[in-house]
């Protein structure tokens, strides 16, 4: 494992020039539509990390994107392109309302395990749904999981539209979710709540899950080479299931934390594509929990800090978006590191 | 009858773009490059149709400059994926959601507006009668008084094939695409072959852009496409790669997405009930084509 001692640093590096690359196009789309770029990145940098309820706000936001990221560098690392994240995240949201605007008369703590639990098996299964057609019916999981995205999105809109619409709203969602489902908050007035600790214990969960059972190491040896994993005797169907299902259960999670730790209900297409930042996060945090937990830190940094920007000098928010794709662009091409390679290759003329 | 014939024409209609998009996505598909990117690069092509013809005052140079921009996003696709060895999948991703984000971001800066942008006097593409076929009581109702892009989208579909089954270019194409290496070996510029492909794909998605926005409605909103690259992508998997296949796939998927519009106007069906139907119907198609490609093969 020679090659896992140098890793480290490559890895930060990497993540360093990408960022670097995403803020300097970011300026340029910012110069280029007449802002004060040095301004915007102040008034970004203060309106994430300025104060103390600035930071409660930055982690709020990035507590979705932390189950997000995981349930996408789960399914990654098992060598499965899950890109319905998102689907999950919405049947698992609906499932976790629906336990709290249900079970009413449950005690608190007993109707947050429920609706967590229900959130998690909804998502799972849904997300089973292309993991199976990829294991039995070799169907590319791309195609299939962002078709399964929009039909979780207008099936959970229908769902508050017409079986649990609240009559006399405007909008579409479902009844409020009993005050004793309510997650707790951590540093009120600001909304961070318990599931940002949920969040924290999902990355030291997954971290030991990959490092420390058998299931992971499956996962990751498929991932890494699934010839080598069927060689082995790890059958390729059974590990992609699993993968789907703790996906899709990390996806139903992070709904369901918006529900009860947010939004108090489900509320019609409430996402902002949570679950494709999932994605970003992952190839930034190179599938690792950890990295996924940096990633999502700086999303949520960058999230909260955009709305204040747009706020103040008038920058659309899609100027994340736009350097989140810059990121993308940059975070798998090669050729950030062929100058560190040839330096190496220098070092070590013999290897 | 009538609804019939209403159906058919948007059926028509809607399915312009997916023929456009799958056809771009069946050169890419024949060059062994899955063009994830098809959905972005429609939308780009969408978004910069309409914004020429909105300051240059002619929908032809519209069009023009709606494939010249999503060329030019798909040659930095191309760029990423070829040159640099990114990710093929993940740089897809990243030009659907630079597309996503760059064209909201425009529309906010430029025309100070979230949603839709759907200026008076923007010239549109004229409805075209075919002499003899617009006299034909139900024929003439449902083939004749498209755009040109419908048409032109029907003239590709036929010439396709034969650019790729009876051409040098063609040839070389799928050489590539079965076998970079061998191609490699008997002189074929590979990374050439690919860039070029790339790029008519791209020019293919600006063209399902300007029917989408130009043609159909006259108008841009923000994430107009709404998965329709993707649909493109799912007809060009139901062909596999076969260019007449994946345009019939594109033809049922507009027949449906027509079916679902129809639905929400006329019957008391919720409407995001008949809106999941398109894609639901996706899976389902592409699933039982697997499941009886496998046991075919069992």
């Amino acid at each position: 494992m020679r090659s896992m001692t140098y890793v480290w640093w490559r890895e930060i590096l990497r993540v360093i020039l990408t960022l670097a690359t995403a803020f300097l196009i970011g300026a340029m789309i910012m110069w280029l539509s007449g802002k004060n770029v040095l301004m915007a990145y102040k008034i970004l940098f203060l309106a994430a990390f300025g104060s103390s309820s600035a930071i409660a706000d930055t982690l709020l936001a990035a507590t979705p994107l932390i189950f997000t990221g995981l349930a996408t560098a789960v399914a990654f690392r098992a060598g499965v392109f899950n890109v319905g994240v998102e689907g999950s995240l919405y049947l698992g949201a609906f499932a976790g309302a629906w336990v709290g605007f249900t079970l009413k008369a449950l005690p608190g703590p007993l109707i947050i395990a429920l609706a967590l639990l229900a959130a998690s098996l909804v998502g799972g299964f849904w997300a089973l749904i292309p993991g199976y057609l990829k294991a039995r019916l070799r169907m590319d999981e791309i195609v299939t999981t962002i078709m399964l995205n929009y039909v979780a999105i207008y099936f959970t809109s229908y769902l508050v539209n017409y079986p649990f619409s609240v009559p006399g709203l405007a909008n579409a969602m479902s009844p409020v979710i009993a005050s004793s489902a309510i997650m707790p908050r951590l540093m009120p007035p600001s909304q961070l709540n318990f599931s940002f600790i949920l969040a924290l214990l999902a990355v030291i969960t997954v971290a030991i899950f990959f490092n420390r059972t058998s299931l992971g190491y499956a996962l990751r040896i498929y991932g890494a080479n699934p010839l080598f994993a069927r060689w082995s005797g790890i059958p390729s169907s059974e590990v992609i299931l699993k993968a789907m299902m703790i996906s899709g259960a990390l996806g139903g999670l992070a709904g369901a934390g918006q529900v009860l730790g947010v939004n108090y209900r489900f509320i019609a297409n409430f996402s902002p594509g949570y679950g494709f930042d999932g994605i970003t996060i992952a190839l930034l945090g190179a599938n690792s929990p950890w990295g996924v937990l940096f990633g999502a830190l700086l999303f949520g940094a960058l999230r909260s800090g955009g709305s204040t920007l747009e706020l103040m000098m008038d920058v659309p928010l899609e100027l994340i978006r736009i350097l989140e794709a810059t990121i993308i662009f940059f975070v798998t091409a090669q050729f950030t590191l062929k100058w560190i390679n040839r330096r190496r290759m220098k070092a070590l003329p013999t290897s | 009858m009538e609804t019939f014939v209403n159906i058919c024409f948007s059926t028509l209609r809607m399915a312009t773009p997916l023929i456009f998009a799958a056809i771009g996505g069946v050169f890419s598909q024949q060059v062994g490059l899955i063009n994830i990117a098809l959905e972005g690069l429609m939308l780009i092509g969408a978004f910069t149709t309409v914004l020429g013809a909105f300051y240059l005052n002619s929908a032809l140079w519209g069009v023009l400059m709606g494939i010249i921009a999503a060329m030019l996003l798909a040659l930095i696709f191309a760029f990423f994926v070829i040159r640099l060895r990114a990710n093929l999948i993940v740089v897809g991703l990243a030009v659907n959601l630079l597309a996503l984000g760059l064209t909201k971001y425009l529309l906010q800066v430029l025309f100070a507006t979230r949603g839709a942008f759907a200026p008076k006097n923007l010239p549109n593409l004229p409805p075209i009668d075919i002499p003899v076929l617009s006299a034909i009581p139900i024929l003439g109702d449902i083939f004749s008084g498209h755009s040109f892009l419908v048409y032109l989208s029907w003239l590709f579909i036929f010439l396709t094939p034969i650019f790729l089954y009876r051409t040098v270019n063609g040839l070389h194409i799928r050489a590539v695409g079965e076998n970079p290496n061998a191609a490699e070996s008997v002189g074929i510029p590979v990374k050439r072959v690919q860039y070029w492909v790339l790029v008519l794909s791209g020019a293919f998605c600006g063209l399902a852009g300007a029917q989408l926005s130009l043609g159909n409605l006259q108008l841009f909103y923000q994430n107009m496409t709404n998965g329709r690259g993707f649909m493109a992508l799912a007809a060009v998997y139901f062909g596999q790669g076969r260019p007449l296949p994946s345009a019939l796939a594109c033809l049922l998927f507009g027949f449906f997405d027509a079916v679902q519009i129809r639905l929400q106007t006329t019957i008391g069906i919720p409407p995001q009930l008949t809106q999941m139907l398109p894609y639901l119907i996706i899976v389902i198609t592409l699933a039982l084509i697997s499941l009886r490609y496998v046991r075919q093969r069992s």
